[in-house]
């Protein structure tokens, strides 16, 4: 019994040196990504990725469907600093808190001299995202941001144009529903659920009165006009049925199912939608979709939602040299290609929104660089889900119609007061 | 204890000392899994809940903060307000839940000539997991594709908001807690019922008593120890009440719907404030405590003394 137990011990430790002295043998890497990131695409990517790199071998660990939920169960992975995961694919709200927690492994070491350079070449927001403190904490893997999907047919149809305004978005929403004369169809949807994007529904109202959520200085701005100009917005619609009366139940990706079964002339949502819309089997709506950029308050004041999602390599990896190979493989150019093209995530380099094939199957890329490079960011804070927690829950509360406008602005301002100090 | 010392000092012979180090040894294994899995933890947690630590804030370190983070706890309107819905889960569904389960135990007591679909329908509940119900119900109650607004459609209403008012939702994860959770409760009251000998309803007969009679001068007498263990269990599960309300409706709208459990799994898990989710979970274990020394005290009792 003890023999055998000294032989175990004696054979790990060899097989161990063993690993040490021959890094070049088969290498592991473990990357974790949510379902609605299209792992099916990233399967086809990586596979790609093993070709070129014999010995390499690239598992998909695939998380759960919304934003909050995946970092829920990376927070408790990472808290226990579990070594399983080597490569994380996360929200961009994420990287100031991944900083903050030491959970993401820097990359300048790895960069080097070529840090500058690198960097330069990604959209300014993605480069302003990942770079937290000087240092670079992820390299972005898809660009993403919101935009307005309508129902060309049934425009064209009562004869509507696409709005350039909320006002103008109501005022035709109203009449195509009255035309169409359909119980079942919606106006206007977004995410109104105590979820992430809600965050999005409050806040792009805000940016497009001129707002945010704090001033230049980092102090909160939610006495300003603009802070309490999505509750009128969203208050007007409800009151001229353009919002469904359970909005505050939706969640993001239960208005894409809606709109996708034909349930809705416009749908405020992320641009890698369009693919769903397209391309999904079940699409009651292809080649019925079109996509502007979202409407403002005055047509030359349009705003939108920055997203998209981040590759972070973790502290804990034990294969951090080989998870970085990975890492800018899957942030180059040709990748985010390669993702444009199967799953319209929109992407990370200027150059490759003008290229050919790309716009073949994303015909409207060509106006979306202009929106994602105006795109605002969600507060910057490493405390970031609790400032979320705070506005989704009272954007929610004022939806469902438990709480005014000046309850809901004014539970925002005392909580997040205690974390804006 | 001193005056006891002497009577237990008696010498102990080679064979007695050996069978007692046997013992020791033998108690072991179970000492350390239960110190590794429950004194541990628990102790870990009380710990940090005497310090701040906040994940998102390293900075700050982990300094020893006492019973700061406890008496932000009993400031914090989010926790009063999440131990007062929980509360009134609590006054809902295990009533509710021991009421439906009395019922459908009954029904399955009865003679049925073929016993295992009830047995399995009474059993299904139970053995689905709490988040899968939760999703469930989800669907039942959603606005647009839920039965429940189809049912009140067909009979000429109009659908209601149930997972977006405050009070529906109420109502729609009490219908939900208490169909999952009353499958539990019928389980024990079933074996309850069936230690009730047939000779006295028997006699009850002869005596004359009606149905109504025999149930409340036999069945529920005969029926309480049984009745308590359902209610001590399914209190202790409704404090912790947690993911049916996440499923349904995330503690929304608002957070009108959130419970203890889950402010605490916000605190801890989402915003990575350990320390102050600790204390949180301190508290909620006191009002546990509480809540279950009612109970607890009843149970202690001399069973032959426990009288009308």
């Amino acid at each position: 019994m003890r023999k055998g137990i000294v032989a175990s011990v004696v054979g790990a430790s060899l097989m161990a040196l063993g690993l040490a002295t021959t890094p070049a043998e088969a290498q592991n890497l473990r990357i974790f990504t949510g379902g609605q990131q299209r792992p099916d695409v990233m399967r086809k990517i990586l596979d790609v990725f093993q070709e070129r790199n014999p010995g390499m071998k690239v598992d998909i660990e695939v998380g759960g469907a919304t934003s909050e939920q995946q970092q829920q169960y990376l927070n408790t992975v990472l808290a226990s600093r579990d070594a399983s995961l080597d490569v994380v694919l996360i929200d961009v709200i994420r990287p100031a808190q991944w900083a903050a927690a030491n959970w993401a492994e820097p990359l300048d070491g790895f960069l080097g001299a070529e840090k500058d350079a690198v960097m330069a070449k990604y959209l300014p927001a993605y480069r302003a995202a990942n770079i937290v403190n000087g240092k670079v904490i992820a390299l972005p893997y898809f660009a993403d941001a919101q935009f307005l999907y309508y129902r060309k047919d049934l425009l064209e149809k009562h004869k509507q144009q696409p709005p350039k305004t909320w006002a103008e978005l109501q005022a035709s929403a109203g009449a195509v529903m009255k035309g169409e004369g359909n119980a079942n169809l919606q106006g206007f949807l977004t995410a109104g659920a105590p979820i992430e994007g809600t965050v999005c529904t409050y806040l792009v109202p805000v940016w497009g009165s001129g707002g945010d959520l704090t001033d230049s200085g980092g102090k909160l701005a939610l006495g300003a006009d603009a802070a309490k100009a999505p509750f009128k917005l969203y208050a007007d619609m409800k009151t001229a049925g353009v919002l469904p009366a359970n909005i505050a139940e939706i969640v993001t990706d239960r208005a894409r199912q809606m709109f996708q079964a034909g349930g809705a002339v416009y749908n405020m949502n992320w641009a890698f939608n369009w693919n769903r819309f397209q391309n999904d089997a079940d699409s009651q709506v292809k080649d019925k979709v079109g996509v502007i950029p979202l409407p403002g308050f005055t047509a030359d004041r349009q705003s939108t939602c920055i997203g998209g999602w981040q590759l972070a390599i973790t502290a804990f990896s034990k294969n951090k040299e080989a998870a970085y190979k990975l890492l800018r493989f899957l942030s180059s150019p040709e990748v985010s290609k390669m993702q444009a093209i199967a799953a319209s995530h929109l992407p990370v380099f200027a150059e490759v929104y003008a290229d050919a094939d790309v716009l073949k199957a994303n015909p409207w890329f060509k106006d979306a660089l202009p929106v994602v490079q105006s795109a605002r960011s969600r507060p910057v804070s490493a405390r970031y889900t609790e400032v979320s927690e705070i506005v989704r829950t009272n954007m929610n509360a004022y939806l469902a119609g438990t709480k005014t406008a000046e309850q809901a602005l004014g539970d925002m301002t005392t909580r997040l007061g205690a974390i804006y100090r | 204890m001193t005056s006891a010392t002497p009577v237990l000092k008696h010498r102990l012979t080679p064979l007695e000392r050996s069978e007692r180090r046997l013992g020791l040894v033998m108690l072991a294994p179970a000492f350390i899994l239960l110190a590794a899995t429950v004194i541990y933890p628990v102790a870990t947690l009380i710990w940090t809940s005497f310090r701040f630590q906040h994940l998102a804030q390293p900075w700050m370190g982990t300094p020893f903060v006492g019973l700061e983070q406890y008496w932000k706890g009993l400031t914090d309107p989010h926790f009063w307000s999440s131990t007062l819905n929980t509360a009134l889960y609590i006054l809902v569904t295990v009533p509710g839940a021991v009421i439906v389960g009395l019922g459908l135990a009954l029904l399955a007591n009865q003679p049925f000539r073929i016993k295992w679909p009830v047995r399995l329908g009474l059993l299904l509940p139970w053995a689905l997991p709490l988040v899968f119900a939760g999703l469930i119900f989800r669907w039942f109650f959603e606005f647009k594709q839920g039965i429940v607004n189809n049912a009140l459609i067909w009979f000429g209403l109009k659908p209601l908001n149930w997972l977006t008012d405050p009070t529906l939702a109420f109502i729609a994860i009490c219908i939900a807690i208490i169909w999952k959770s009353s499958s539990f409760v019928a389980l024990v009251l079933l074996a309850g019922l069936q230690t009730i000998p047939k000779s006295m309803y028997e006699a009850a007969e002869i005596d004359g008593a009606n149905k109504w009679q025999q149930f409340v001068e036999i069945t529920l007498p005969m029926l309480r120890p049984a009745i308590f263990v359902a209610l001590i269990f399914r209190t202790i599960t409704a404090i912790q009440t947690f993911d049916i309300p996440y499923a349904m409706t995330n503690g929304g709208p608002g957070n009108s719907t959130e419970t203890l459990a889950m402010y605490i799994h916000k605190t801890t898990i989402d915003f990575l404030d350990f320390g102050y989710g600790s204390a949180l979970a301190v508290l909620m274990f006191i009002v546990s405590v509480i809540a279950t020394s009612g109970y607890l005290r009843y149970t202690r009792r001399d069973p032959s003394k426990a009288g009308r």
